[in-house]
């Protein structure tokens, strides 16, 4: 079973102070569940100078209480992929989760673009795929903790990152990567 | 600054961190992409690669990486497929 999401939210702050806030996200006070973030893989590709890094997040305690039994360990490991083009001031995102992969699937995307009504807004479009193989009934219920937990975290992250996006603003100035 | 997954990579983190944060803002978003920082970067990912195999996801971490999803329609499709 597959669901689908798609939204789009805008930043008041601009691109490249977006993009630098999505590297230092972790850690902050809404994503107390991450224990740690290494960079596993990074690179700039020769051909078309985009930089492509591959990170590894470890989260804990994300399993509900009636899932423990199916699942024993409670800790979570997610890859998080992305690739930024300065050029074309994009960068796209991907994030899954690859341990409980059996149990549920989250492929999230985000794409990061210069807001198209103002260059000193950034907008984010996140598009996630949610899919489930339990069966005997979990299935419903476990999409449902899925999308749950998707609009949750959501909402944690957008708090995360604006929280991070205010604390470069304190730190270097109101007129810090103004272009 | 975050939580390396071996404690004993976090110092080697926080410089490559500090190094790639300066770059990546200093240098890359202003036009300039030559790598910085690789000598940390080196150090920082075998310390990074050994705390993976203690936790026994290394091959996780292989499996999961096997197809690229940038490449060819997927990041076109952005998960749609």
């Amino acid at each position: 079973m597959v669901k689908f999401f798609q939204h789009t939210f805008k930043y008041e702050y601009n691109w490249d102070c977006v993009t630098l806030a999505f590297w230092l996200r972790y850690p902050n006070p809404f994503a107390s569940h991450v224990e740690s973030v290494d960079v596993i893989d990074r690179y700039i590709d020769p051909n078309t100078g985009v930089l492509r890094t591959t990170r590894l997040i470890l989260k804990r305690g994300v399993i509900p209480k009636w899932g423990r039994g199916l699942i024993k360990n409670s800790e979570a490991c997610i890859i998080e992929e992305s690739m930024v083009n300065p050029k074309n001031k994009t960068m796209i995102t991907l994030t899954k989760n690859i341990t409980h992969a059996r149990a549920m699937q989250v492929e999230e995307w985000q794409t990061y673009r210069v807001d198209p009504n103002n260059r000193e807004y950034t907008q984010v479009k996140t598009e996630a795929k949610i899919i489930s193989n339990f069966g005997w009934g979990l299935t419903d219920r476990v999409e449902l903790l899925g999308i749950k937990k998707f609009t949750d975290n959501t909402m944690k992250s957008r708090k995360g990152m604006s929280h991070v996006l205010e604390m470069i603003r304190e730190k270097r100035g109101r007129g810090f990567m103004t272009s | 600054m975050s939580q390396s997954i071996g404690s004993q990579c976090n110092e080697l983190k926080k410089e490559y961190d500090a190094c790639f944060n300066k770059w990546y803002s200093e240098k890359f978003l202003k036009g300039d992409i030559r790598p910085e920082c690789e000598e940390l970067f080196k150090k920082y990912k075998d310390c990074v690669m050994v705390a993976v195999k203690q936790k026994q996801i290394d091959k996780l971490l292989v499996e999961a990486r096997k197809d690229d999803p940038f490449t060819s329609s997927s990041s076109e499709n952005k998960g749609k497929s």
